[in-house]
C-alpha cells in the first residue's frame, strides 16, 4: 500500500540515516572529566541560574535596561505577561507604550479589554497609538473579560492584547496562557498587587510602581531564569509631557515637601535636603 | 465525464419535496454550472471543475462532507448520470471501481425509473437485475414494452447520449425549510438555519459574491396561542462581505441567544438581503508565512454580537478643545472618517474619567491620595457656548484651567480648576498612565 515505507523497512542501510552517526561523538570525547557533558549537549541545556534564551519571538519593550533583564531581550510573544500594580490605570500606557508603538507602526491592532477608565486617544497619540489601530472592548464582568480575551487570543488577529483582570483565578490565567501559546502577539494581563502572592501560570510576572522623578520601578519576580534582585528604574516621561518638561521639572521630588517624599517611597534616592517647598510652578 | 448523483432521502421522515431538491441544486451550482434535476435526486457533471477544487479526491471529500449538511442521503459517482443515479439508489458510491456494465448488471432492476411501469411483467418473466433485463432480446423488448426502457438502458450503459435541462441559478436567495419537529428554544433553530446557510453559501459561491446582511425569518406553527403572532425575524449584518458558513453560523448563534420564542416554530426562511461581489485572493505559488487565525473584524463582530454593538469601540478624534468631546467612541465596524483630526501637540492624558471627580482642598491645594504638587500649567480651555443641550436651555460651556499634577501615590494626574464659579473648585479629570 505504501511502497516507500516498505522499502525503508526492507533496506537496512536506510535505517542508518535516522540514527545519529556515532563517529563525531567518539572524536569529541577523548578526555572528558567525570560529570562534564559533551559540548553539543551542554549548549542545549538551560540552567536555572541563567536567563532563558529566545525561545520565541520577542517584542522590544523600548527600555534598554528592561530588555537586558527580560529573557530573549523583550516582551515575549506567544505568552501571557502579568503586570501587577497597586492601582489600575496609573502606569500601563507609560510602561507598554514603546512596545505598542511598534505594533501600531507594523499596522497591527492593539485591543484593550476592560480598561479601568476610558482611554483618551489625543493622549495616546503621543505614544504612537492611532485611531486606526486601537479597539476598546468594554467588557465589565470578569466572565465577559475572560471570554473576550479568549476569543481574541484564539483568533490571533490583534498585534497586542491588554486585558485588565481585577479578579482572576489561577486556572483562568492558566487557560489564557495555554491559548496564548498559539497567539503571535504578546498578551498583557494587568492585575492588582495582591495577585503577587498567588501562583500563576504566566511565565513573566512583574510588579510596577510609579516613581516620582518620571520613573517606573519594576520588580521582576518571575521570569525564565532567577528572579531579579533589586528594583529596576526606568526613566519614562508620559508622551504628552515630553515637550513641556523644563529642566526644573526633571526632578519633581525636589519640589515636593520633604516629609512627603520621605514617607512615600524608599526607592527614591534621597536628594540633598530640599530647602523650601515651592508652592506653585507658574 | 464525471457525474455525481445526490440522492435525497425519500422516506416518510423527510418528504422529498420540490423545494428541497431546488435547495440542493442551488447548493450544487457552486461546483459546476451543469446541474440537473431527476426524480428524487440532483445530478451534476463535475469533470471540468476537478482541477479548480484540487483534484478528484478533494472534490469528492468536500461534496460528501458538505452534502450531508444540506440533507443528501447518498452520493454516487459514475461516467453518466443515469448510472450514477442507479448506483446511488442501490447505495453504492464509486462507479469507477469496476467496469460500468459489470457494476450495473448486478443491481436490482428497480434502480432505473424507466423500469417501474413494467416492473410486474418483468418480474413475472424472471428478471431480477438490470443484467437480466439487458439480456432480453432487444426487438422483443421494443415491441412488448416501450422505447423509454430501451433508451434508458442504453443511456445507463453509455451506449447512447443523454440530454439534460440545466438548472438556472436563482437571482435572489430566498430559501424555505420546514423543520422536522417543532422547535421551542431559539438557539435550537440553529440546526435548521445551518442547513439554509450552507445552501446560501453555495449560492453565493456560484455568484462569486459575499453577503453583508441576511435575514432569518421563522413562522410559528398553527397550534400557537393567539397572542404569539405570526413569527419573527432577525437580520444579521457583517462588516465585510463573506460566505464563510462557520462565521455566519457563529454570528447567528450569538444573535439567537438573545431571542425568546413565544411559541414553537415550524418553518424557517432565509433571505440574503444584501449581497456584494467578493474579490477572492489568488493563491501564491510560493509557500509564504501563513498566518493562522481569522481577521480582526470577524472576531470583533462576534464580540459585538454577544456584548452589544456599543461595547466594541474605536475612537474618533474630534476637533474640539473640551476634553469630554475631544474623543468620540463609535462601534467598531463603522468606518472611520477619511480625514483624521490633526494633532494639537498640547499635553493630554491617556486615561480620562467619565465624569470629573471633585477634589478636596486643603490650604488651597487639591488633595487626591495625598497632597498634589502642581507641575505645569495652566492650560486654559474656554468655550462651548455655542453647543446647546437639546431641550434643557443650557450650553456645554466650560471655563477651566488644566494643570499637570503629581501625586506621590497616584502618579501623574490631569486636574483642572473651574474659574467661573464663586469658589473655584478642583477636579480630577485624567491620568497620565
Amino acid at each position: 500500500m505504501h511502497p516507500a515505507l516498505d522499502w525503508q523497512e526492507d533496506d537496512p542501510s536506510s535505517a542508518l540515516m535516522f540514527s545519529p552517526p556515532p563517529k563525531p561523538l567518539r572524536l569529541a570525547s577523548p578526555v572528558r572529566l567525570p560529570g562534564e557533558l559533551p559540548m553539543a549537549v551542554a549548549a542545549a541545556i538551560w540552567r536555572g541560574d541563567q536567563l532563558g534564551g529566545p525561545v520565541c519571538a520577542v517584542l522590544s519593550s523600548g527600555f534598554k535596561a528592561l530588555d537586558a533583564q527580560l529573557p530573549g531581550g523583550g516582551w515575549p510573544c506567544h505568552g501571557v505577561i502579568e503586570i501587577l500594580a497597586s492601582q489600575s490605570g496609573m502606569l500601563e500606557w507609560r510602561l507598554l507604550g514603546p512596545a505598542l508603538r511598534q505594533v501600531c507602526a507594523a499596522g497591527r491592532a492593539v485591543v484593550v479589554v476592560g480598561p479601568p477608565k476610558a482611554p483618551h486617544l489625543p493622549g495616546l497619540r503621543f505614544e504612537g497609538i492611532d485611531e486606526r489601530h486601537l479597539v476598546w472592548v468594554r467588557a465589565d464582568t470578569v466572565a465577559e473579560r475572560l471570554w473576550s480575551a479568549e476569543q481574541l487570543i484564539k483568533a490571533n488577529a490583534c498585534g497586542a492584547l491588554v486585558v485588565w483582570l481585577p479578579q482572576a483565578r489561577a486556572e483562568q490565567v492558566r487557560r489564557l496562557q495555554v491559548l496564548a501559546a498559539s497567539c503571535e502577539g504578546p498578551v498583557f494581563l494587568c492585575r492588582p498587587s495582591a495577585a503577587a502572592r498567588e501562583s500563576s501560570a504566566a511565565p513573566l510576572r512583574l510588579q510596577a510602581r510609579v516613581g516620582l522623578d518620571w520613573e517606573l520601578h519594576l520588580d521582576i519576580f518571575k521570569r525564565k531564569g532567577p528572579p531579579l534582585q533589586g528594583t529596576l528604574c526606568l526613566g519614562s516621561v508620559p508622551g504628552g509631557l515630553r515637550a513641556i518638561l523644563t529642566p526644573r521639572l526633571r526632578f519633581p521630588s525636589r519640589l515636593l515637601p520633604a516629609d512627603v517624599s520621605r514617607e512615600v517611597d524608599h526607592v527614591v534616592v534621597s536628594t540633598p535636603a530640599p530647602e523650601r517647598p515651592h508652592r506653585a510652578v507658574h | 465525464m464525471l457525474w455525481s448523483a445526490l440522492l435525497l432521502p425519500s422516506a416518510p421522515t423527510a418528504p422529498c419535496t420540490e423545494a428541497a431538491r431546488r435547495a440542493v441544486a442551488t447548493w450544487a451550482l457552486q461546483f459546476t454550472p451543469r446541474v440537473a434535476l431527476a426524480d428524487g435526486a440532483v445530478l451534476m457533471e463535475v469533470a471540468t471543475s476537478v482541477r479548480l477544487f484540487g483534484g478528484k479526491r478533494a472534490l469528492r471529500d468536500r461534496v460528501v462532507a458538505e452534502s450531508a449538511g444540506v440533507g443528501v442521503a447518498q452520493v454516487a459517482w459514475a461516467a453518466n448520470s443515469l448510472a450514477a443515479l442507479a448506483l446511488a439508489r442501490a447505495g453504492l458510491e464509486n462507479g469507477f471501481k469496476q467496469p460500468l456494465p459489470l457494476l450495473l448488471d448486478a443491481l436490482p432492476m428497480q434502480v432505473l425509473s424507466a423500469v417501474h411501469p413494467h416492473q410486474l411483467t418483468l418480474a413475472h418473466i424472471g428478471c431480477r437485475t438490470l443484467g437480466d433485463v439487458r439480456a432480453l432480446p432487444r426487438g422483443g423488448v421494443g415491441r412488448r414494452f416501450d422505447k423509454q426502457l430501451l433508451q434508458a438502458l442504453d443511456q445507463a450503459y453509455g451506449a447512447e447520449p443523454e440530454a439534460h435541462v440545466w438548472v438556472a441559478l436563482p437571482e435572489r436567495f430566498d430559501e424555505h425549510l420546514e423543520l422536522m419537529a417543532r422547535v421551542e428554544q431559539a438557539p435550537a433553530l440553529l440546526w435548521g438555519a445551518r442547513r439554509l446557510l450552507l445552501v446560501m453559501s453555495g449560492w453565493l459561491a456560484a455568484r462569486r459574491a459575499g453577503v453583508t446582511a441576511f435575514t432569518l425569518r421563522w413562522a410559528h406553527d398553527a397550534m400557537r396561542s393567539r397572542d404569539a403572532g405570526e413569527g419573527g425575524e432577525i437580520t444579521v449584518r457583517t462588516a465585510e462581505p463573506t460566505r464563510d458558513t462557520e462565521h455566519l453560523c457563529r454570528l447567528l448563534a450569538e444573535h439567537l441567544a438573545h431571542v425568546q420564542l413565544p411559541a414553537p416554530v415550524g418553518d424557517l426562511h432565509l433571505l440574503a438581503t444584501e449581497v456584494q461581489p467578493l474579490l477572492e485572493r489568488s493563491a501564491s505559488l510560493l509557500p509564504d508565512t501563513v498566518r493562522q487565525g481569522e481577521t480582526l473584524h470577524l472576531v470583533l463582530e462576534r464580540l459585538a454580537a454577544r456584548l452589544g454593538p456599543g461595547r466594541v469601540l474605536r475612537p474618533v478624534v474630534q476637533p474640539d478643545h473640551r476634553q469630554e468631546w475631544m474623543c468620540r467612541w463609535q462601534s467598531a465596524p463603522e468606518p472611520l472618517p477619511r480625514k483624521l483630526a490633526p494633532d494639537t501637540g498640547l499635553p493630554q492624558p491617556t486615561f480620562v474619567l467619565p465624569e470629573p471627580l471633585k477634589l478636596l482642598v486643603r490650604g488651597n491645594r487639591p488633595i487626591y491620595q495625598g497632597e498634589l504638587q502642581l507641575l505645569a500649567g495652566p492650560q486654559r480651555v474656554e468655550g462651548g457656548w455655542w453647543d446647546r443641550v437639546d431641550g434643557a436651555g443650557t450650553t456645554r460651556n466650560v471655563v477651566r484651567d488644566y494643570w499637570v499634577a503629581l501625586s506621590a501615590r497616584a502618579g501623574v494626574l490631569w486636574v483642572f480648576q473651574t474659574r467661573l464659579d464663586e469658589a473655584p473648585a478642583w477636579y480630577l479629570h485624567g491620568h497620565f498612565a
